[in-house]
């Protein structure tokens, strides 16, 4: 949950406020407030936006802060009518615009409908004697009833002692609003408790300062790419919360992308599995999975950074050709490693790369794998610690790219949240079922499900010939902990700890580790684990063709099977993620249904 | 008084080589250790190979490629050193990459340096902040020195860092590369050994990555202890196995 710090005055406090990791800082601007300001704010220090909270002002008077004191945002406080959210719209179409209702015991939600598509959020307030800064909250259990497109942020009285009561709420907030609470006086907040707070209200399932999800992650790199591990750390939080790089990702992600994939109610399956089954149509993204996602968000970082060449590793080849995408669209040299035998497996993906001018090197080391493939884009990255930008395919390696792939694939899940909502009447599914190679896709369609554990993640690991053979990659039924590409995590190794090729018949799920945030979601059963034999996903494949007519992917297809290992009852919503499309993959259904 | 504190202080051009265990043959290991120190070697880094060694060039990747090949494991290289204090003086480093020494466990591994009298650890991927918070006890307790590295690229802040929490030696990669390069060392590189050493460390300095013939060895000892020689040895003892190993040293001295 994002923190909002309300009414700031006091320029030492606000600067050091500005040091914590919030999202929103709120300044009043209304006189009859003992928390109005009355002064230019200090200049802005720190990646928050700067909200001015408003009572019923006149639009110039508005317009004239949002100069003055460089407002991100404006919170309308009072009585205020659409058309003045519509005015400042126009006015600044960036600005982020919060609607507050009061809330009484018997609120009409309805209220807030002429607003939706006009705030950015709504904020719901405790009903008092003042517009607001009363200190008290109100019945929580109220927000129940209340389902809506736009997010909406906690506030009124909200105190230290409520972090477990906000985390048992069925109907989240997106932020949450603090002040009189965290007050040493009117005006001047407590640093620590304000810290304490964040701290307390951290998800056990993100990652920690250091990289961390709960014992797995970090960052386990060589001195060499300290700085460069360092210095993306330091920066790509902010950098992507600008909102130019908001406006040009969201922009490639609708044009270039062709985002929102679409949510599909599939009929058929519906009827077969006895429960209602929708696709999450990432196969429709342009290059043919969710890879590319990803690789926008990292190619736009990387423009920012002021990196001029462009490295990635790829197994099959959908990252590499994701990543020569990208890079061609923004005229950036790339060099992608490719194991020396996966890329005779996958020629056709080698030929789309070089004709997107990219330079395919072969990994001749090890197993001359992705794993291989991996160790030398890392070799890369040592000797060219300036001007190069690694563009890492899973939610894999050394922190922040676990925790930053994991948020760039996220559009999945902020998508079907709103989909379901208009489908269902609900924004959230019963059960959300992916494949997991690295991690990346069920992290993006897991990611906003995570902390509802009212929502079941189903994980698909590629079995290969079966999790009790030597051939496969079910790292969570057979690897151990362990460090790998920089990140501790389970991982397929031996005894003396050498790492191991895994066999999968799908190229994109034999990876011999997992991302750091799955071991974390596998160790604390927050998500479930089914491994999939390479016959269960191609028939899985299959009748998605004869049911649906979708010609799904092979790592797609473990997801699907695991459609056939689940009792559901009928009101059942089950979202799976068809992470991408099977015409690379045509060559294996071929040899193996013998068409 | 540790070994490497010890040479380190008679010694202002600490001749270092690095090899792989169980290369070319499984069991040359020891007898590769008694010709170094016959030959005049000063410090002998044991390199424990790795599937997946992301800070090493090819040559020392294939030689750990083989070395595995051959049978070369962490319980077999202990094995093979059980007696190695009877014959070997010389200060002692394993250089390996950390999950070989997780699997093993990290006290148990350390335990069996101090019992056969290894004196120090390089462990690459093991960073200074994840050492300092989970494991710099238990080296101090079994009296193993971990060797931390720096690089042109380091900043001033964090070198005092390192050399605040490190012991025996700091390990200067002389560039922005992985082990094997075969070159002089540039005039920036040199500038960079002597802003090293101009910062009066409490530690002294060894270079490695690029060191190859006597120019390099003697450029390296100009401004720090000593230099440490990995690839270019390797490279030598896959073509002339481990006999003559003098025949090999002499080009430093």
């Amino acid at each position: 949950m994002k923190i909002k710090v309300c009414g700031m005055r006091n320029p030492d406090n606000i600067e050091d406020i500005s040091q914590l990791d919030i999202q929103f800082m709120g300044h009043i601007f209304y006189e009859k407030s003992v928390r109005n300001v009355t002064q230019k704010l200090p200049e802005k220090n720190g990646s928050h936006k700067r909200i001015g909270v408003f009572v019923n002002a006149p639009y110039e008077q508005i317009l004239e802060t949002v100069y003055f004191q460089s407002l991100d945002g404006v919170q309308l406080h009072g009585n205020e009518e659409v058309a003045l959210l519509k005015k400042l719209h126009s006015a600044f179409p960036n600005l982020i615009l919060i609607k507050t209702f009061s809330i009484t015991a018997n609120f009409n939600f309805e209220e807030t409908l002429p607003y939706e598509g006009f705030a950015e959020y709504f904020l719901f307030d405790t009903h008092g004697l003042h517009p607001g800064g009363n200190g008290i909250t109100f019945n929580w259990e109220l927000l129940d009833q209340w389902q809506s497109r736009t997010p909406y942020i906690l506030s009124g009285g909200i105190a230290m002692q409520h972090t477990h009561a906000i985390k048992q709420l069925k109907n989240k907030p997106d932020v949450l609003d603090i002040n009189s609470k965290f007050e040493s006086s009117a005006g001047i907040k407590n640093t620590a408790l304000i810290q304490q707070f964040i701290q307390e209200m951290k998800s056990k399932y993100s990652a920690d300062e250091a990289g961390f999800y709960g014992e797995f992650g970090g960052a386990f790199v060589p001195e060499m790419l300290y700085p460069n591990v360092q210095s993306l750390k330091e920066s790509y939080k902010k950098l992507i919360q600008e909102p130019s790089f908001q406006e040009d990702y969201k922009k490639l992600l609708q044009d270039y992308v062709g985002r929102p994939t679409p949510l599909y109610f599939s009929k058929r399956l519906s009827a077969q599995y006895g429960a209602k089954i929708y696709l999450k149509r990432e196969d429709l993204c342009h290059t043919g999975a969710h890879k590319i996602n990803n690789t926008i968000g990292q190619i736009l970082l990387a423009q920012r950074l002021g990196k001029k060449r462009i490295i990635a590793e790829t197994g099959a080849g959908q990252h590499g050709v994701a990543t020569a995408t990208v890079c061609a669209l923004m005229g950036l040299e790339c060099v992608v490693y490719m194991g020396e035998i996966d890329m005779a497996r996958q020629a056709p993906n080698v030929a789309r790369m070089k004709m997107l001018g990219a330079t395919v090197k072969p990994a001749t080391s090890g197993s001359k794998t992705l794993k291989d493939a991996t160790n030398e884009a890392i070799r890369d990255w040592i000797a060219n610690p300036t001007d190069t930008f690694y563009i890492i395919g899973s939610v894999v390696g050394p922190a922040p790219y676990p925790e930053m792939v994991a948020e760039f694939q996220s559009v999945i899940s902020e998508e079907i949240k709103k989909q379901l909502l208009e489908q269902e009447q609900r924004n959230t599914p019963d059960y959300v079922i992916a494949c997991v190679g690295g991690g990346s896709n069920a992290a993006g369609a897991f990611y906003h499900f995570i902390e509802d554990e009212s929502v079941q993640l189903i994980a698909a690991e590629a079995g290969g010939l079966g999790a009790d053979t030597a051939h496969t990659a079910a790292t969570t039924f057979r690897g151990t902990v362990g460090v790998i590409h920089g990140s501790k995590t389970l991982l397929m190794q031996t005894e003396d700890g050498q790492i191991t090729e895994p066999y999968s018949i799908s190229a994109g799920l034999d990876y011999p580790g997992v991302g750091p945030l799955h071991a974390h979601l596998f160790q604390t059963k927050r998500a479930k684990f089914f491994s999939i034999n390479d016959d269960e996903a191609l028939a899985a494949g299959l009748n998605l063709c004869k049911k649906d007519g979708i010609i799904p992917a092979i790592e797609s297809s473990h997801a699907l099977a695991v459609l056939e290992k689940m009792t559901f009852k009928k009101e059942d919503v089950v979202v799976v993620n068809l992470s991408g499309r099977g015409d690379k993959d045509l060559e294996t259904y071929i040899n193996y249904f013998g068409f | 008084m540790n070994r490497i504190d010890q040479k380190l202080a008679q010694s202002s051009n600490v001749l270092s080589i690095y090899f792989t265990a169980g290369f070319p043959n499984l069991n040359d290991t020891v007898p590769t250790l008694i010709n170094l120190e016959k030959s005049g070697v000063d410090l002998i880094e044991i390199g424990l190979p790795f599937s997946d060694p992301l800070a090493d060039g090819p040559t020392i990747q294939a030689s750990s490629t083989q070395a595995l090949a051959n049978g070369m494991s962490t319980q077999v290289l202990f094995d093979q050193l059980e007696n190695i204090r009877a014959s070997v003086q010389v200060p002692l480093i394993i250089m390996g990459y950390i999950n070989p020494v997780l699997q093993y466990g990290v006290e148990r591994f350390l335990q069996a340096c101090q019992r056969i009298g290894i004196d120090g650890l390089i462990l690459p991927d093991l960073p200074l902040e994840i050492y300092t918070s989970q494991y710099q006890e238990l080296f101090e307790q079994y009296n193993i020195h971990l060797i931390q590295l720096i690089t042109p690229q380091t900043s001033e802040a964090r070198i005092n860092a390192i050399d605040q929490v490190s012991k025996g030696f700091i390990y200067m990669v002389s560039t922005a590369a992985t082990t094997g390069n075969t070159g002089v060392f540039s005039d920036e590189q040199q500038e960079y050994f002597k802003r090293i050493a101009a910062m009066n460390l409490k530690n002294k300095q060894l270079i490695g990555f690029g060191i190859h013939n006597k120019e390099t060895f003697d450029c390296a000892t100009n401004y720090q202890s000593g230099g440490i020689i990995g690839s270019d040895f390797v490279r030598y003892v896959s073509e002339h196995g481990i006999d003559h190993l003098e025949k090999y040293t002499k080009k430093y001295r």
